[in-house]
C-alpha cells in the first residue's frame, strides 16, 4: 500500500503477483490457472459462494474512470467485469430501470452510478441492496464528512464514486477576458455561443447563485424567476443549445466560448485545447456526488461488494482520478496522487481549498411532487 | 381453361387466410396492441380529466407541431427538387452506371442515422470548411453561423431522408413505357410538354410516397432538431421524447404522440384526395 503506483516499480508488481497468489490458492485453482485470463477465473470462481455465474455489470458515466482500473481489478481478484459507459442522463437512465425494479425484475446491472440526488429517490423506492459490510472492510476509507448523508445515514445502501463541481468553463481565447461571475454567461458579446446543461439541478442551481438565490434553500418562485432567466436568454438567442456531457466537444472546437461545465471534464479536453478554463464562479458552484448503488435484483452482490471494496483501497481511487479529475471520497487518495504526479495533487479540481469549498453549494432534497413541478418548470425554459 | 379450373380446385380454401395472417399478426403484435397501450396512457392523468393531455397538447405544444410540420414541409420540397431530378437521370439517362448509381443513393445507410447527423455536426461547424466558405462569399456575416440554426436542421432532415423520396419516384420513373414519350413527340409534343404531359402524371405515385416516406418521419424526428438546431428549433419529436424520458409525463407524452399522428393521418388523407392516386391511399 505504500509502495509507488508506478506500473514499472518493482514492489507494485510484487504486491501484485502476492495478491493474485493468495486468490489462486483462495479458488483452489492449480498454479497453471495463473497464466489463463480472467474470464477463465471467474467462470470457476461462479462455484464458490458468488450467487451467480457471469462477469460483473457496471453502469457509469463517461470518461469516468481510468483504462487501467477494470484490468488491475480483474488481475487482483479473478472477477470479470462487463463496464458500460451507458449512464449519460439520470431521467433517461431512471425511465429504463424504474419499470423493472418496480416490478423485481433484473436489470442486467450490478453495480449503477447516479448522481445524489437520484440515489436517494432510488433508495426511498426500495431499488437498492443493502450493502454487506462484512465484505465491505474499505469502508472505512469514506471521507467522514460523507458518511452521514441525508437520503442514507451511516451509509447502508450507497457510496460515493467520485464527486464534482459544475461551474463556469471557458475558452479565453474567444471570450477575450477573464470569467469570474456566472452572470457572464448572458453578455450579449457571447450571444449564441453558451450552452447549458440538461441536468436541471446543475442549471437552475447556478442561475440562482447568479441571482443571488441559495438553491439549498430554494422555493418555487426562485425557480420560476431563474426559469424566467433562462428563457429570455434562449428566447433571444444567447443560449446556443441545452447539453449533457456533449457541451465539451463543442468547446473544445470553438463553436462555443462559455458553458456550465462539470469540473473534470476541461483537463479531459486540454489534449485538444489547452487554454481552455474551469473555473467556480464568485457567486458560488453547485457541488454534486455521483453514487456508486446495488440494484436490489443484482444476482451477483457478493461480486459487486468486491468491486466497490476495492474501488475504495487509496491506491486504486488515485489512479481513477488522475484520469477523471474529480474529487476522490477515499481517504488517503491525495497522499497516493502526491506520489506520483505531485502537480496534480494541488490542484483545486480534485482537492478544493477552502475558500472554494466555502462557495460550494447543494440543491436542497425536493420531494416527488417538487421534483415533478421543478422539472416541468425547467423542461419549458429549456423549450422542451 | 381447364387446366385451370383443376388448379383452383386443388387450392386450400384457408390459403388466404393463411398468407395474410403472418401480416395481420405482426400488426396486431406490433401495433395494435401498443397504441392500445398508449390510447390508455394517454388517458391515464392523476387527479385531473381524462382529457388533460389532449388539451396541454394544443394549448401549450401547438407551436412546436407547427415547427415541426414546417420544417418537414421544407424538407420535403427540398427533396423533392433534389431528387427528381436524380431519380430521372438514374431511370432514363445512366445506361450502365444505373445499378451503381442507386447503390449511391442506398450506401449512406450502411452508416447508422445517429453517425451521418453528428457528421454534419463537424461539416457544419463555425470553423469548418462550409463557414469559412460561406463567409468568405459574404452569404454568411463574419459572426454567422450555420450550426444550430433552422437551415441546419431543414438541411438534416432533407439529407437523411432523401433516398426515401429517390428510391420510390425511381420506381415510378422506370416503369413508364418509353414508347409513350415516342408517341408524345410523333404527336408534335416538344420535349418539355411531353414530360409535362405523359412523365410527370405517370410519376406521381411516386412523388406522393416519396413525399409521404418523407414528411411523416421527419416531422417525427427528434435527432436533427437535437443534434443540428438550438432550442430555438426544437420539434415535437424532441418534446415527446423528453416528456417520456425526462419529465416522466406519460399521459401528455403519449397525447403528443396520438395528436402527431391524427394530425398527420388527416393531412396524408387530403393530400391523396388533391393528387388522386387512389391505388396509394
Amino acid at each position: 500500500m505504500n509502495d509507488s503506483d508506478r506500473p514499472d516499480d518493482l514492489p507494485q508488481l510484487i504486491r501484485r503477483a502476492i495478491s493474485r497468489r493468495q486468490f489462486v490458492g483462495q479458488s483452489a485453482l492449480a498454479a497453471g490457472g495463473v497464466a489463463l485470463g480472467g474470464s477463465l477465473l471467474a467462470a470457476c470462481k461462479g462455484k464458490a459462494p458468488a450467487q451467480s455465474t457471469g462477469p460483473l455489470r457496471v453502469s457509469n458515466w463517461p470518461f469516468y474512470i481510468s483504462p487501467e482500473t477494470v484490468p488491475d481489478f480483474q488481475k487482483d481478484t479473478g472477477i470479470t467485469v462487463q463496464y458500460s459507459e451507458d449512464v449519460n442522463d439520470n431521467n433517461e437512465f431512471f425511465a429504463k430501470i424504474d419499470e423493472p425494479l418496480k416490478r423485481g425484475q433484473s436489470i442486467e446491472r450490478d453495480v449503477i452510478v447516479l448522481t445524489d440526488w437520484m440515489a436517494s429517490r432510488l433508495i426511498r423506492l426500495g431499488y437498492t441492496a443493502p450493502f454487506d459490510d462484512t465484505k465491505f472492510p474499505n469502508k472505512a476509507n469514506l471521507v467522514d464528512a460523507l458518511v452521514n448523508v441525508s437520503y442514507d445515514p451511516g451509509r447502508k445502501f450507497s457510496v460515493p464514486w467520485l464527486s464534482g463541481m459544475t461551474g463556469i468553463g471557458y475558452n479565453p481565447a474567444k471570450t477575450k477576458r477573464e470569467i469570474t461571475s456566472f452572470n457572464d454567461i448572458f453578455d450579449p458579446k457571447f450571444k449564441g455561443q453558451v450552452t447549458m446543461l440538461t441536468e436541471m439541478r446543475d442549471t437552475l442551481g447556478l442561475v440562482m447563485l447568479g441571482m443571488g438565490k441559495d438553491p439549498a434553500t430554494c422555493t418555487v418562485a426562485d425557480a420560476q424567476a431563474a426559469a424566467a432567466k433562462i428563457t429570455q436568454a434562449r428566447e433571444s438567442g444567447q443560449i446556443r443549445a441545452f447539453t449533457g456531457n456533449d457541451y465539451a466537444e463543442d468547446l473544445a472546437s470553438g463553436n462555443i466560448s462559455i458553458a456550465i461545465a462539470w469540473s473534470g471534464d476541461i483537463q479531459g479536453l486540454h489534449a485538444d485545447n489547452p487554454d481552455l478554463r474551469w473555473i467556480a464562479p464568485s457567486e458560488g458552484a453547485m457541488l454534486y456526488s455521483d453514487i456508486m448503488l446495488i440494484p436490489k435484483t443484482s444476482d451477483r452482490q457478493d461480486l459487486a461488494m468486491a468491486w466497490i471494496n476495492w474501488c475504495y483501497d487509496p491506491t486504486h481511487s488515485a489512479k481513477i482520478v488522475i484520469e477523471a479529475p474529480y474529487i476522490s471520497p477515499v481517504k488517503g487518495t491525495m497522499a497516493e496522487i502526491e506520489k506520483v504526479q505531485p502537480d496534480l495533487a494541488k490542484s483545486p479540481l480534485l482537492n478544493p481549498p477552502a475558500d472554494l469549498s466555502a462557495r460550494l453549494h447543494m440543491f436542497r432534497t425536493l420531494s416527488d411532487e417538487e421534483d415533478t413541478e421543478f422539472n416541468r418548470i425547467f423542461q419549458a425554459a429549456i423549450g422542451a | 381453361m381447364a387446366g385451370t379450373a383443376t388448379a383452383s380446385e386443388r387450392r386450400n380454401p384457408l390459403a388466404p387466410y393463411l398468407l395474410i395472417a403472418p401480416g395481420v399478426l405482426w400488426l396486431l403484435v406490433f401495433f395494435v396492441v401498443p397504441i392500445a397501450t398508449l390510447a390508455k396512457t394517454s388517458l391515464a392523468g392523476e387527479g385531473v380529466p381524462w382529457w388533460d393531455g389532449y388539451a396541454r397538447a394544443f394549448t401549450d405544444y401547438g407551436g412546436f407541431m407547427l415547427r415541426s410540420f414546417k420544417f418537414s414541409l421544407f424538407a420535403t420540397l427540398v427533396a423533392i427538387a433534389l431528387g427528381y431530378p436524380l431519380a430521372y437521370v438514374i431511370a432514363f439517362r445512366s445506361g450502365r452506371f444505373k445499378n451503381f448509381l442507386l447503390g449511391l443513393v442506398i450506401l449512406p445507410f450502411f452508416t447508422t442515422f445517429l453517425v451521418r447527423t453528428f457528421a454534419w455536426k463537424t461539416i457544419l461547424n463555425d470553423a469548418g470548411p462550409v463557414v469559412s466558405l460561406l463567409q468568405w462569399l459574404h452569404f454568411l456575416g463574419p459572426d454567422g453561423r450555420l450550426l444550430n440554426t433552422t437551415w441546419a436542421v431543414i438541411g438534416g432532415l432533407t439529407y437523411n431522408f432523401l433516398p426515401f423520396m429517390i428510391l420510390p419516384i425511381y420506381v415510378s420513373l422506370e416503369k413508364i413505357d418509353r414508347r409513350l414519350t415516342e408517341a408524345a413527340q410523333d404527336l408534335y409534343c416538344s420535349p418539355g410538354r411531353a414530360f409535362a404531359k405523359v412523365v410527370l402524371p405517370l410519376s406521381l405515385p411516386g412523388v406522393f410516397a416519396g413525399s409521404l416516406l418523407t414528411f411523416i418521419p421527419a416531422s417525427g424526428d427528434f435527432i436533427n432538431a437535437e443534434l443540428l438546431g438550438s432550442p430555438n428549433q426544437r420539434m415535437i419529436g424532441t418534446v415527446i421524447q423528453n416528456q417520456f424520458l425526462q419529465v416522466h409525463d406519460y399521459p401528455l407524452a403519449a397525447a403528443l404522440s396520438f395528436v402527431l399522428m391524427a394530425i398527420i393521418t388527416i393531412g396524408v388523407v387530403a393530400y391523396a384526395r388533391v393528387l388522386g392516386t387512389e391505388d396509394l391511399a
